[in-house]
């Protein structure tokens, strides 16, 4: 703004000049004119006015401005200063700057001239605040210190405020250098102000470097902020560098030492070192080296994961030597967790916290507390312990008098950090006392005991509530009392209510009345208390004995409550007619007493003894009132006892009495008793004596005027079980259908119930074989009879048969279940009648047939002799010359052979055969076939002369094939066997069959290959060993090739040729008659064998 | 560790008793019973120096850690050259045992006490350090007395480590146990050797 104002008033000036130039020569050539006015300024600018006024100021108050001199003025020259504007001040100066007083906002003249040195112009500026440079003086750094351990830098420096005329914020710029002043690593702004005062300030920067590493540089400039300032604002020049750096001694040094660090925090190490280092790593990570002045190098850290409890070792390693350090990264401590204070006195508070999360930091780092109550003032600190724990740590704090309520707050502290926790108790309501000790009983009397015990603390100013716990056999009591505490630690309090002559087991555990803890029990304390008399007399009975002289008094031992003590012995004392007379005096274990008494009505008392008295007696009539209607009755009890139940009867006024007794024992028997009150119309009799399957005797008295009356007789078992043993049984008689069988009863001891019958069962069998089967299983040949009337002691089986054994088995049972069994063997006797009747049938129907058969064969005689026998046989009547149906169907009688259409020739069969009818061959060659022709063959010829008839076929369509093989003899054999084995198949002969027949052969052969047909080949070659005709089948079966290979139907059987054969001239009977002769109308001929039946 | 406690301090106590009673009249039975000692410590050195080196970090941890480099001016070396070690005589034998037995013990303290402060948690190695001082008494009772027998001047008692063992940072200390269990070991087969030597040279 100066300069423009500056600006703006020159052309003025330079007008002024030229005016002045123009009038001293103005004759000058224009052009000279234009040359000088140009060296006229130049020299005018040089020699002329003083010019480039600037001011500044430092501090607001003195501007210091300063122009440049005129060239002409030399040393000595006076400048005179002129603020025009205001009250015309002028200030002279030797130099070509002048101080004056800060002018006010707006623009000011300012003349300058020199003085004494007329002639030279005045310069005017315009000077406006605007134009004027606010510079503070550059800053001075007082005090540059370094922290090492903490690797911190602490500035210092005065803002000299003194200068500025009022309240100015300052800026201050602090730079930190590295590197031998190369790296700029820190740039920070400080903010302060200034008021009219100088003040040091102080400014500390920790550096993430160790300050030992390499030379740190710190410089500061500042810049004042004036806001009523219009002029520039600049920063002052830099101070004057400040250095830190550390001397090295000799030795080569790895820093940080010993740090303790948060974990997850960022830490950089150096090695300040003479020789080269190679490595470095942290744990078992290497590192990159950042290289710091000379050998020096440092490490960055990212991230410390949590220290071992030794710390994490940072390792340098150089040509021969390590060098290093341990850092310890852990945590700061955590907030304490649970704190808790208590008091178990009321004279030592005990603090008990659990540190929480662990440091991670041991040994001197680890975590130390203090416990401090603010309304005292006072604190306990903790002592470090060796291993930190997790477990619960204890503080013990001294109660101070009259303080009830504490103010605690425990601090926890570790190099990383602190943490606290507080909290307020009233100790009065946080009592838990120690555990009550020297607990003593002292009698009262026999039901009061006094207790006493010790309880250490100061109790005075509370009250407590003890719990005693009172242990009786099978019987446990608590009692809560309240008690003043007291300051000696004794107390005392009555316990009553207790039975007497009872073992006693009290423990005590306390607490304050405002409730916290219960004490642990004290350890238990077993008294005994004293005797009392006892409280009742005796449970009495009698007896009479048996031989009714003597009553024997039987009484029970008092049960130990009302016996209120040891019982010495009994008294017994009988009276008649208020008359008493004391009988004897009975120590202790005898519970019976037997008295010699008459038949009067005496009454008997009995009174137990204890060591401090007698108990009231107790009283049983002798006499019995007697009862004539009185019936024996049944009862099963319920496994563990039996319930008895009566008609209440009002007249019995005292009790009613239940005894009982083992049945099989003898009078008097008495095994217990049990007293019922008069109300009463049931009592369940229990005892550990009852048995199962046992019979006792109940007896039910009734009392009535001190007199016992039986009201009720029962027999009864706790529980029925089946019968131990079998009824022992015998036969008393057998007979030939019947058995009676005799049994006894089993003994009541055995029995073990009430009975309830017999079974009998009774099977045929023998000793040995029925033993081994069960009667259960149901079996129906076992008969049972259930023998329900117990009178009924034979029985009679019947209906049996005679000489069997019979196998008889009888068990009796009751509801228990079924007894034993118990078996035996009998045999009936035999049955003379059958016995005859069946002999005597078989030889009379014998004798008669014989006789019947005798009559008619006389009578047939002559026909049989015919028939059987005949002088003649009849052909017709040959039966060996019968055949089948099958063969001669159609036939209405079979006749003796008629040669008549068969003229027999004798035909050589050559061996001019083709080769096709090998059919032939392979069946005539069969050895089985030729066999029988040599056996039966007399004819010496080798050839084979076979006797053939011409064929006769009516109706029939030969069959081509066949035409074609026997075209050549034109002869058919016809095998009659063949026709009972239709089953061979020409096919299969061919096959297999292939030894080349040499001309015929005759007869029998049956050309049978499949083997299962062979079987029956076999057979059927068995049957007919002998002749066979000379046919193939074939010729046969191929008339209907459509036919069924079985061909057993023999209706399509078409049989030619001659079933005879020449060598026989007989036909041989089929080997199975399997159609009756009837069929074929008995008779036989060669027309009826050739007459066929219709072909289907 | 109960038995490695108690059994060298049954061993001392035997092994003093003759020096306490009087002159033992033949030096075999203080050497063969001090080559037992040694013999019976030489089986534990390593454990030690593992459990110790186990219990510092990485890289003391390291399997195969060796820094043959680092030593304590105020512990002798157990190395020496053969030459030197065959030319000396049973009584400078003796006396280097000796002395660095006597630093040992004192160093072995100083190390327990490092321990305690860097690993409290950490019971089995402070017993084992405990022991390893324990016995090194031991043996040095046995020289005494085998010295006495030979009629040898037993050196006094000095304080070997002065005031530099305070304010060594915790890697110092670390290493400075490193070095002390080594020499340890060290020590004890050297005197193991010695012993050896003096009980050929002194037959019972």
């Amino acid at each position: 703004m100066m300069n423009i104002s500056l600006r703006l008033r020159r052309p003025s000036r330079m007008v002024d000049g030229k005016r002045m130039r123009m009038t001293s020569s103005f004759q000058w050539l224009l052009l000279t004119f234009i040359l000088l006015y140009l060296m006229n300024q130049v020299n005018s600018q040089k020699r002329g006015a003083p010019r480039d006024l600037k001011c500044i100021t430092n501090n607001l108050q003195v501007w210091d401005c300063s122009w440049k001199a005129p060239s002409g003025a030399g040393h000595g020259t006076i400048y005179e200063v002129c603020i025009e504007s205001r009250s015309h001040s002028c200030y002279q100066s030797e130099k070509t700057n002048a101080k004056i007083p800060a002018l006010l906002p707006g623009d000011h003249e300012i003349t300058i001239n020199r003085l004494y040195d007329f002639g030279n112009p005045i310069s005017k500026f315009t000077l406006n605040e605007k134009n004027v440079s606010l510079i503070p003086d550059t800053p001075e750094i007082l005090n540059l210190s370094a922290d090492f351990s903490t690797s911190t830098l602490h500035l210092k420096w005065n803002d000299r405020g003194s200068i500025f005329p009022r309240h100015l914020n300052v800026i201050w710029e602090v730079k930190i250098l590295r590197k031998e002043n190369t790296e700029i690593i820190k740039l920070v702004t400080h903010n302060t102000t200034v008021n009219g005062k100088d003040t040091v300030h102080h400014w500390s920067w920790a550096s993430d470097m160790p300050l030992e590493c390499t030379t740190h540089s710190v410089a500061i400039r500042c810049y004042v902020d004036d806001p009523h300032f219009s002029g520039r604002k600049e920063w002052s020049d830099w101070s004057p560098l400040k250095n830190i750096s550390w001397s090295p001694d000799s030795q080569t040094k790895v820093f940080p030492q010993d740090k303790v660090i948060l974990v997850g925090s960022d830490i950089t190490f150096c090695c300040v070192t003479q020789e080269k280092v190679l490595s470095a790593q942290i744990g078992q990570t290497n590192c990159p080296l950042i290289h710091l002045d000379g050998e020096n190098v440092a490490i960055k850290i990212h991230n410390i994961s949590v220290s071992a409890n030794s710390g994490t070792n940072v390792v340098f390693t150089t040509e021969d030597n390590i060098f290093g350090t341990v850092i310890f990264a852990g945590y700061p401590p955590d907030i304490p967790q649970k704190l808790n204070c208590e008091t178990y006195d009321l004279k030592e508070i005990i603090c008990t916290w659990n540190p929480g999360r662990p440091t991670a930091l041991v040994g001197p780092r680890n975590t130390s507390y203090t416990l401090f109550e603010s309304f005292s003032g006072k604190y306990v600190k903790f002592k470090r312990v060796e291993a930190p724990t997790n477990e619960s740590y204890q503080l013990f704090f001294q109660m101070r008098p009259n303080q009830e309520i504490y103010n605690f707050t425990l601090n926890a502290r570790n190099p990383l950090g602190r943490s606290e926790s507080t909290i307020l108790v009233n100790i009065t309501e946080k009592v838990y006392p120690r555990i009550p000790t020297s607990i003593k009983v002292k009698d009262i009397n026999s039901t009061a005991v006094i207790l006493s015990w010790h309880l250490p603390g100061n109790f005075a100013k509370i009250k407590l509530l003890c719990q005693i716990e009172i242990n009786k056999t099978n019987s446990v009591q608590e009692r809560n009392i309240t008690i003043r505490g007291v300051e000696n630690s004794s107390y005392l309090v009555a316990v009553d209510q207790l039975n007497p002559y009872t073992v006693y087991t009290f423990r005590i555990r306390c607490s304050a009345e405002t409730f916290w803890k219960w004490s642990k029990w004290s350890n238990e304390k077993k008294y005994l208390t004293t005797e009392a008399i006892p409280s009742k007399g005796p449970d009495t009975w009698r007896e009479w004995s048996s031989d009714g002289k003597n009553l024997i008094i039987y009484w029970k031992p008092l049960p130990i409550n009302e016996a209120n003590g040891k019982i010495l012995s009994y008294n017994v004392s009988c009276s008649l007619d208020e008359e008493t007379q004391s009988l004897s005096e009975i120590p202790d274990p005898q519970h019976k007493a037997e008295l010699q008494l008459d038949k009067n009505d005496y009454i008997i008392s009995v009174v137990a003894k204890n060591s401090v008295g007698s108990s009231p007696p107790s009283k049983i009539a002798s006499m019995e009132i007697p009862n004539d209607d009185l019936k024996v009755e049944q009862a099963v009890g319920m496994g563990n006892g039996i319930l008895l139940t009566w008609n209440y009867d009002p007249s019995m006024t005292c009790d009613y009495v239940i005894k009982w007794c083992n049945s099989s024992r003898a009078e008097p028997c008495l095994m217990d008793w049990k007293k019922v009150p008069s109300n009463s119309t049931e009592a369940v009799i229990e005892s550990d004596q009852f048995r199962p399957g046992v019979r006792y005797n109940f007896f039910l008295y009734g009392c009535r005027n001190q007199g016992y009356q039986l009201l009720r007789s029962i027999i009864g078992y706790i529980e029925e079980l089946a019968p131990i043993v079998a009824p022992n049984f015998t036969v008393e008689d057998t007979s030939a259908d019947s058995i009676l069988v005799r049994w006894e009863d089993i003994p009541v001891e055995e029995l073990r119930g009430f009975l309830r019958g017999y079974l009998f069962y009774f099977e045929k069998g023998e000793r040995d074989t029925s033993k081994i089967r069960g009667l259960e299983s149901g079996r129906s040949d076992i008969k049972v009879k259930n023998i329900t009337d117990l009178s009924q002691k034979t029985l009679r089986i019947a209906d049996l048969q005679g000489k069997t054994s019979y196998h008889l088995v009888l068990r009796a049972y009751t509801d228990g279940g079924m007894g034993p069994e118990k078996s035996m063997f009998v045999v009936t006797k035999e049955n003379s009648v059958g016995l005859i009747i069946a002999i005597l049938i078989p030889v009379a129907v014998a004798v008669i047939v014989g006789v019947v058969t005798s009559i008619l064969c006389y009578r047939k005689r002559e026909w049989i002799k015919e028939t059987f026998y005949p002088d003649i046989p009849n052909p017709e009547n040959c039966k060996a010359l019968q055949f089948q149906k099958s063969v001669c169907e159609g036939n209405s009688a079979l006749k003796t052979l008629e040669m008549n259409p068969c003229t027999p020739n004798n035909v050589e069969v050559l061996e001019t055969r083709s080769a096709v009818p090998k059919i032939e061959d392979t069946e005539i060659i069969s050895p089985i076939a030729e066999r029988p022709e040599e056996s039966s063959d007399a004819e010496p010829e080798n050839h084979v002369v076979v006797s053939y008839c011409p064929p006769v076929i009516e109706e029939e369509i030969p069959n081509p094939g066949v035409d074609e093989a026997g075209g050549t003899s034109q002869v058919i054999y016809i095998d009659v066997q063949s026709m009972y084995q239709p089953q061979a198949k020409p096919e299969e002969e061919q096959e297999s069959d292939p030894v080349g027949g040499a001309g015929y052969k005759p007869q029998m052969h049956l050309p049978i290959t499949s083997t299962v047909e062979d079987l029956a080949a076999d057979a059927d070659l068995d049957k007919t060993a002998g002749y066979r005709p000379q046919a193939n089948v074939n010729a046969w079966n191929l008339v209907s090739p459509d036919s069924p290979r079985s061909t057993d139907s023999n209706s399509e059987i078409v049989s030619f040729g001659s079933p005879c054969s020449i060598n026989s001239r007989q036909f041989l009977i089929p080997p199975k008659d399997e159609d009756s002769p009837k069929s074929n109308g008995g008779g036989w001929s060669f027309t009826n064998f050739f007459q066929n039946k219709p072909n289907d | 560790l109960r038995f490695s406690l108690t059994a060298p301090l049954c061993l001392l106590t035997l092994l003093l008793l003759p020096l306490s009673l009087g002159a033992p009249i033949s030096p075999a039975e203080p050497i063969s019973q001090a080559y037992s000692l040694a013999l019976y410590m030489q089986k534990n050195t390593s454990t030690l120096l593992q459990t110790y080196l186990q219990y510092q970090g990485s890289p003391f941890s390291d399997p195969g850690f060796s820094a043959p480099e680092l030593q304590l001016s105020s512990l002798p070396p157990a190395a020496v050259s053969f030459k030197t070690w065959h030319a000396l005589d049973d009584g400078e034998r003796l006396g280097h045992a000796q002395g660095a037995f006597l630093a040992l013990t004192q160093h072995l303290q100083l190390v327990g006490d490092d321990q305690r402060d860097l690993n409290p948690g950490s019971p089995i190695l402070l017993a084992q350090l405990g022991a390893a001082r324990l016995r090194a008494q031991g043996l040095l009772g046995n020289m005494a007395a085998i010295m006495t027998a030979l009629g040898l001047p037993i050196p006094p008692e000095e304080d070997t480590l002065g005031v530099v063992a305070f304010g060594a940072s915790a890697f110092e200390r670390k290493c400075r146990g490193y070095v002390v269990t080594r020499e340890y070991g060290h020590w004890t087969d050297r005197a193991v050797r010695d012993l050896a030597l003096l009980k050929a040279k002194y037959p019972g």
